[in-house]
């Protein structure tokens, strides 16, 4: 416990983990949280470019316009929206306009009912559509994930799987207002996932490296407790930083989250999000999802980059080799067949925390499983598996 | 405590490091003496279960100290010849953690790292950055962590070098008073060091020990092999070239010469003295590195 004390405190000494932090601190709880709350997508637009710096009251109308609607969806009710939302932006009532969720509900409709999408024309559906002929919601919604599967070639079993799933989403839909979740998964979380990577990726790449840049190797193996205890603290060092990053990041979010959107809407279906997703599951839950996602992708992640720093000698190398790790993967992904497209989706970070909302599976053993669940459970399992191979290259390393 | 060396080797690849050597240390202070490539540090490394040997085992009252493993480390100082540090820390810092992964508990860690600092100076600076410190105090902040789980095997790899002579003294003066019932072994180009603190000398040349003893042991060796000879200024310059010249200096207008040779190198060569440094001349005549 004391030596991974020690080793603790030497990683929090380094002048770069403290940048690191502060800087990912920084980036996310100021410009990806706050000021996009605030101004940048949340804030009224301006008559000539940009936004106001005004998106906690916007968000205060948008929850409000919401609530005349709150409670089951449907057509009526859809119909409603959409006469309602054309009315206000005939008699140009801007404010009330901004207010709607015409975004999200635009969104529904392009995916429902692409056959009343206007040939060559800029507006949006929602602008221009007659509401009276959106009927058969539910109905609709069910054809089109059977044509969106056959369309990815996702028939036979696989298919039943994937609609077994769906016949969980509890219907008719429960209306809130939903643009401010929409943001929260689609972007505020995807946008940590992104910054913890590249800061575990700077800071880790040098917990055993940087022995070598320091040249200490020598006294490290003549003590008592030796290479192997030090190896062990070093890897639950790195395992807390993934924690502490997460943490202050996770706290940030959500603090920021409750100030900007309140508990409003948790329990909403993640359908309003993508409308095709087959995840019987509310905001709340998915949310919940892509934190977990995130902390044991970084887990693995870090049980590979921890690996590479104790193979290589070179704190630069090692951070390039960690960056790679990060970004090769969905730069050959392109050239390659689906179902190593898929695979590499399982190391550590490389996937996607959004997966959640799409109908991508596993054929294992003979039985299907649904993407998510592997994208959290098998980077992981490659972090964990990396440590001995970490402790054994440090040792031989050492001794070099 | 003995620790025994016994026919250990060391060889990289056709170049043979240490070639293998015995000896027995009981607690005294040994100085190692050799020029460069002789072999010094990869026996010291060996002496220190870094290094694994070709063949041959170091033995501690009979056990072997690969075997040993922490408990031979719990014995154990080192300080290795390119000492590494973390530059961000502080020298109480970072001889707490060195206190840390000896596994000295935390009270007595703070108490011996004050202790330590005491000895080698350095409690002024205790809580300044070792980046900032010059090549002798980092080489001090060395000395202080080999020491630092009062090891009964203290190895010390260049110990003097960047040190000035006051800090030179100091360091004999604290090795002397800790060499009691220790086993401390130092390898130094400073013969002078080797001299005022070594019980027993040790030379090694092309990873053999060729000569070993006490300091007097030694000189009385080189008994009759060195002489002084006054040269012309002009001459001087042909003398340095074909003679194992040890030291000159200007006297007037002349240089007087201290030669290492077998036999009297001129009629007018005079018989001197020896030091421990003529016997290190006399074995290594060539200049340090063309070996």
């Amino acid at each position: 416990m004391e030596l991974f004390l020690a080793e603790h405190k030497k990683m929090w000494k380094k002048r770069s983990t403290r940048i690191c932090a502060l800087l990912c601190f920084a980036y996310i709880f100021i410009a990806v949280n706050i000021l996009s709350f605030q101004w940048i997508s949340f804030g009224s637009y301006k008559d000539g470019f940009g936004n106001h710096f005004d998106g906690y009251s916007q968000i205060r109308n948008k929850q409000a316009y919401g609530e005349k609607w709150k409670g089951e969806l449907t057509d009526q009710v859809l119909q409603q929206m959409i006469k309602d939302y054309q009315r206000m932006l005939k008699n140009e009532e801007m404010d009330s306009v901004w207010a709607a969720d015409w975004s999200n509900i635009n969104n529904w409709l392009r995916t429902l009912y692409p056959e009343l999408m206007a040939k060559n024309s800029y507006e949006l559906m929602i602008d221009y559509i007659d509401p009276y002929q959106i009927t058969g919601f539910y109905e609709r919604r069910q054809e089109k994930i059977g044509e969106f599967l056959d369309n990815n070639g996702q028939t036979g079993d696989e298919k039943a799987f994937l609609l077994q799933m769906n016949s969980k989403v509890k219907i008719p839909f429960s209306y809130e207002w939903s643009e401010g979740w929409n943001f929260i998964l689609c972007a505020v979380i995807p946008n940590t996932e992104t910054v913890i990577e590249i800061f575990i990726a700077i800071v880790l790449s040098t917990i055993f490296a940087g022995e070598w840049h320091d040249n200490t190797s020598t006294f490290i193996l003549t003590t008592k407790k030796g290479w192997r205890e030090l190896a062990y603290a070093k890897i639950w060092t790195g395992i807390s930083f993934v924690f502490e990053m997460f943490l202050v990041l996770l706290l940030g979010n959500i603090v920021t989250q409750i100030f900007f959107l309140g508990t409003h809407g948790w329990n909403m279906p993640v359908q309003f999000i993508k409308m095709l997703a087959v995840a019987p599951l509310n905001m709340l839950q998915t949310e919940v999802y892509q934190y977990i996602y995130i902390l044991f992708g970084a887990i693995g992640f870090a049980g590979e980059i921890m690996l590479v720093s104790s193979i290589v000698k070179n704190n630069f190398i090692s951070v390039l080799i960690g960056i790679a790790l990060l970004y090769l993967p969905s730069v050959i992904s392109g050239y390659l067949p689906m179902w190593a497209q898929k695979g590499l989706d399982l190391l550590p970070l490389a996937g996607d925390s959004l997966d959640i909302f799409r109908t991508n599976t596993f054929h294992i053993f003979g039985k299907y499983v649904w993407s998510p669940y592997l994208l959290i459970a098998v980077p992981v399992l490659i972090g964990v598996l990396c440590m001995p191979f970490t402790v054994k290259c440090w040792s031989r390393r050492l001794r070099d | 405590m003995e620790l025994l060396i016994d026919r250990l080797t060391k060889q990289y690849g056709s170049k043979i490091a240490v070639d293998c050597v015995n000896a027995k240390f009981t607690p005294g202070v040994y100085g190692l003496l050799g020029a460069n490539g002789a072999g010094k540090t990869t026996l010291m490394r060996m002496l220190c279960a870094i290094l694994e040997a070709t063949s041959g085992e170091v033995m501690l009252d009979g056990n072997n100290i690969i075997e040993m493993g922490g408990d031979y480390r719990n014995l154990l100082g080192y300080l290795p010849q390119n000492f590494g540090y973390y530059p961000n820390y502080t020298t109480r810092e970072f001889l707490l953690y060195i206190a840390t992964l000896k596994g000295i508990p935390k009270k007595i860690a703070r108490q011996r790292t004050e202790e330590m600092l005491e000895n080698v100076g350095l409690s002024d600076v205790a809580s300044k950055k070792i980046r900032t410190f010059s090549g002798g105090m980092k080489q001090r902040i060395g000395i202080a962590q080999a020491m630092l789980n009062h090891p009964q095997i203290l190895i010390l790899d260049e110990p003097t070098a960047g040190l000035d002579p006051k800090e030179r003294v100091r360091l004999r003066n604290i090795l002397s008073e800790y060499a009691n019932d220790k086993i401390i072994i130092l390898s130094t180009h400073i013969v002078s060091d080797i001299e005022a603190i070594a019980d027993q000398v040790l030379i090694m040349k092309n990873g053999n020990f060729i000569q070993c003893g006490t300091v007097s042991e030694l000189t009385d060796k080189a008994k009759g092999k060195v002489w002084e000879l006054r040269v012309s200024q002009s001459d001087a310059g042909r003398w340095l070239a074909t003679a194992n010249v040890a030291s000159y200096r200007h006297e007037k207008a002349d240089i007087i010469l201290r030669i290492v040779s077998e036999n009297k190198p001129s009629e007018a060569a005079v018989l001197c003295e020896a030091s421990l440094e003529d016997i290190y001349l006399y074995y290594f005549p060539t200049k340090e590195g063309e070996e």
